[in-house]
């Protein structure tokens, strides 16, 4: 928040100052608009226009997403939440099954993916709202054991609800869009949810909710003692934080078409967003977004020009996390306004 | 002698004065009870069994807790080299004793891998202490127990899929360490590697306690989980006191994995149920508190089993975790309670 109204005042008057005070309303700046301008067009320009080029693209933006959420939750209330696979999983299977229409299994109610989609976010923001209730009394490690031992009990539910579910075999859900077997778009479907719910959070986190989550993740008993409520602003922020994480699974299950619980749901997926989050820098929201597609790119190309190396790119992510946990907190967003405070000072 | 009783006086204090784990216990007991009516005596001794392991994992889960402050989340991780290298070094032997049989190899061999795991587990978990958490804790300045916590779910992934890129996502496994029949106790047929497992795990977990409260480094041990300043003060090796109870944690943890061998098999991500199992039991018992995790282990292994015998094997990922939901709900201290530093941090 200092931060805009500094912005606002080395910017002054003008159209451009104007623009950025108005971008800088709904959380964006300039660089910020240029770079997702920029990846919007992407998909449409020759190299990256190649179809399995697109699918990376769908997976990065899928990954950025789904990190702006997690950062929204673990970096301002200060809540790991290790059940966060095992949500988006849900809201996945919610989805699903809603459009199931195969025979096979015990219901078909046969809705649009669309309706699907926005019932998955609705079931996991409801899960969400519990899971906040549940870890209201217990902090730090014990908040995200509880939301660990959740999401173990929801993968395994899911595995056994095989009427629903055909458990460890996995479903098929359909597709959302029928008519064509291309993924552009796919992408542009995921690439609206990702500014949405960046938008939206960041413009949750520049009210004063925003503050209170920071007061309540820095220091719980302060923040109580100087009047904030931190029951209404933790189920808050985790239904939030989950009912994007069900929208996310919603759009994995009808894009990939395949959905398993160890797939989707395992702790190990978590791990790969709090990595990514981590690296990007606690608390920005943007860090992870900004991390998950030269992310995805360098990982698919190791993949693709090292066929049997299975797991290296979870090796990669995991040592880079260990090195920016222990000798770089602040991760890549820290880095950036570090450079920007060094200019400033220089310039001024 | 003195031991013992302080032991009994320890769990008669506990259960007077504190009501959730009486009723734990009580419900444990009379489930105990309906378990062997139902599922005969094999349940019995099945739940002693992987309650002998699961109680194995904890302590040293609890020890890393109570002694570093470290929410060890890799501790399957070093289950899963356990197995591995009792894998690597009992194969060998058994396939040299198909050309030369000796008898007394044969007993011996499975001991062998044992020691070899063991002996691993305690290099893999010094060297984890001073190449991760050694250099976090010179910068870390507050939420260590978060942050530790996140560390070890990195060091986790890493050996998993570093496992996996190394040699293979394969199951390795043997099918019995000893080649003997079946015994029969009480009516109930057991195998001699699940008799063997159980006493490993009773013998390990009474050394250990012998350990720490007998001799002067395991005094030291103890007086840094009570107070890191103080244990300093009087001229305690924090260091030291850090690399060996993290080598002690990750070698018991090893020993584990080599002993159940022949039921989990080794492959990168074996350690997945055996970490989640043991943190049921410290979040159970209380984080952090050693004694506990012992009973605590039984209990979850009762839980294990009963879902097992009333449910089938499929419900073993819901039930349990269920229950353990509704204790952190209730007592999320645990039933023993856990007064470790730092555990309310946030």
């Amino acid at each position: 928040m200092t931060e805009n109204a500094t912005n606002e005042k080395k910017n002054g008057a003008g159209v451009w100052g104007r623009l950025t005070s108005a971008l800088g309303a709904v959380g964006m700046t300039p660089l910020g608009v240029g770079l997702l301008i920029l990846l919007a067009i992407l998909p449409l320009v020759p190299p990256f226009s190649q179809e399995h080029m697109i699918r990376w693209l769908i997976m990065g933006a899928f990954l950025a997403a789904q990190a702006i959420a997690f950062d929204f939750t673990a970096g301002y209330i200060n809540v790991v939440n290790f059940g966060f696979a095992a949500i988006l999983g849900l809201g996945a299977y919610t989805s699903g099954i809603l459009t199931n229409t195969n025979p096979s299994l015990a219901i078909q109610p046969g809705l649009s993916p669309w309706i699907g989609m926005l019932a998955g976010a609705l079931v996991a923001g409801i899960v969400g709202f519990g899971l906040g209730v549940l870890t209201l009394r217990l902090r730090g490690i014990f908040a995200a054991v509880m939301a660990w031992f959740v999401g173990i009990g929801l993968m395994g539910l899911t595995r056994n609800m095989v009427d629903l579910t055909r458990g460890p075999l996995g479903m098929a859900p359909r597709k959302l869009f029928l008519g064509t077997t291309s993924n552009l778009p796919y992408f542009y479907v995921i690439f609206g949810m990702m500014v949405l719910i960046y938008v939206v959070l960041r413009l949750v986190t520049k009210s004063h909710y925003g503050l209170a989550f920071k007061a309540i993740g820095q220091n719980l008993d302060a923040a109580r003692a100087s009047g904030i409520n931190p029951t209404k602003y933790r189920v808050l922020n985790f239904t939030l934080s989950c009912v994007f994480a069900g929208l996310l699974g919603g759009f994995y299950a009808h894009y990939f078409g395949s959905l398993t619980p160890q797939t989707l749901m395992h702790t190990s997926k978590t791990v790969e967003v709090l990595a990514l989050a981590y690296i990007g820098g606690r608390g920005s929201m943007w860090g992870g977004m900004l991390v998950a597609f030269p992310f995805v790119f360098g990982i698919e190309y190791l993949r693709s020009s090292l066929t049997d190396l299975p797991g290296l790119h979870m090796v990669l992510y995991g040592v880079l996390m260990i090195v920016v946990m222990i000798f770089y907190p602040n991760g890549l967003s820290g880095f950036y306004y570090w450079l920007k405070e060094k200019i400033q000072s220089k310039s001024a | 002698m003195k031991e013992s009783t302080s032991f009994t006086r320890f769990i008669m204090n506990k259960l007077t004065r504190n009501l959730p784990a009486t009723v734990v216990i009580a419900l444990s007991l009379v489930l105990m009870v309906v378990l062997g009516a139902v599922g005969g005596m094999s349940q019995v001794l099945n739940t002693f069994v992987t309650g002998g392991m699961w109680a194995l994992l904890a302590v040293g889960l609890a020890l890393v807790f109570g002694v570093m402050n470290v929410p060890h989340f890799a501790h399957g991780e070093s289950f899963m080299i356990g197995a591995y290298v009792a894998y690597w070094v009992f194969n060998p032997i058994y396939q040299t004793l198909g050309e030369h049989p000796n008898a007394f190899l044969e007993v011996v061999a499975p001991f062998i891998g044992f020691l070899a795991a063991a002996v691993v587990g305690f290099v893999v978990g010094v060297l984890l202490e001073r190449i991760i958490f050694a250099p976090l804790r010179r910068r870390t300045k507050s939420g260590w127990v978060m942050n530790a916590f996140l560390l070890t779910v990195g060091v986790s992934f890493v050996l998993t899929n570093g496992f996996t890129l190394a040699i293979g996502p394969n199951f390795r496994g043997i099918p019995r360490y000893w080649n003997i029949d079946t015994l029969t106790i009480l009516g109930a047929n057991v195998s001699a590697d699940r008799i063997v497992a159980f006493f490993l795990a009773m013998i390990t977990i009474f050394a250990l306690w012998l350990f720490l409260r007998q001799t002067r480094t395991g005094r030291a041990i103890r007086a840094v989980s009570q107070d890191e300043t103080g244990a300093e003060l009087v001229g305690i090796n924090l260091d030291f006191v850090y690399v060996l109870t993290f080598g002690l944690a990750t070698a018991t943890a090893a020993l584990a994995g080599a002993s159940l061998l022949f039921m989990f098999q080794a492959y990168p991500t074996v350690g997945g149920k055996p970490l989640y199992f043991a943190w049921y039991v410290v979040m159970l018992a209380g984080l952090g508190n050693v004694a506990g995790a012992i009973l605590g282990g039984f209990i979850v292994a009762l839980l294990q089993t009963a879902t097992q015998q009333f449910f089938g094997p499929s419900w073993e990922d819901v039930i349990p975790v269920a229950v353990m939901i509704l204790v952190l709900i209730a007592v999320p201290s645990g039933i023993f309670g856990s007064e470790v530093k730092g555990v309310q941090e946030q």
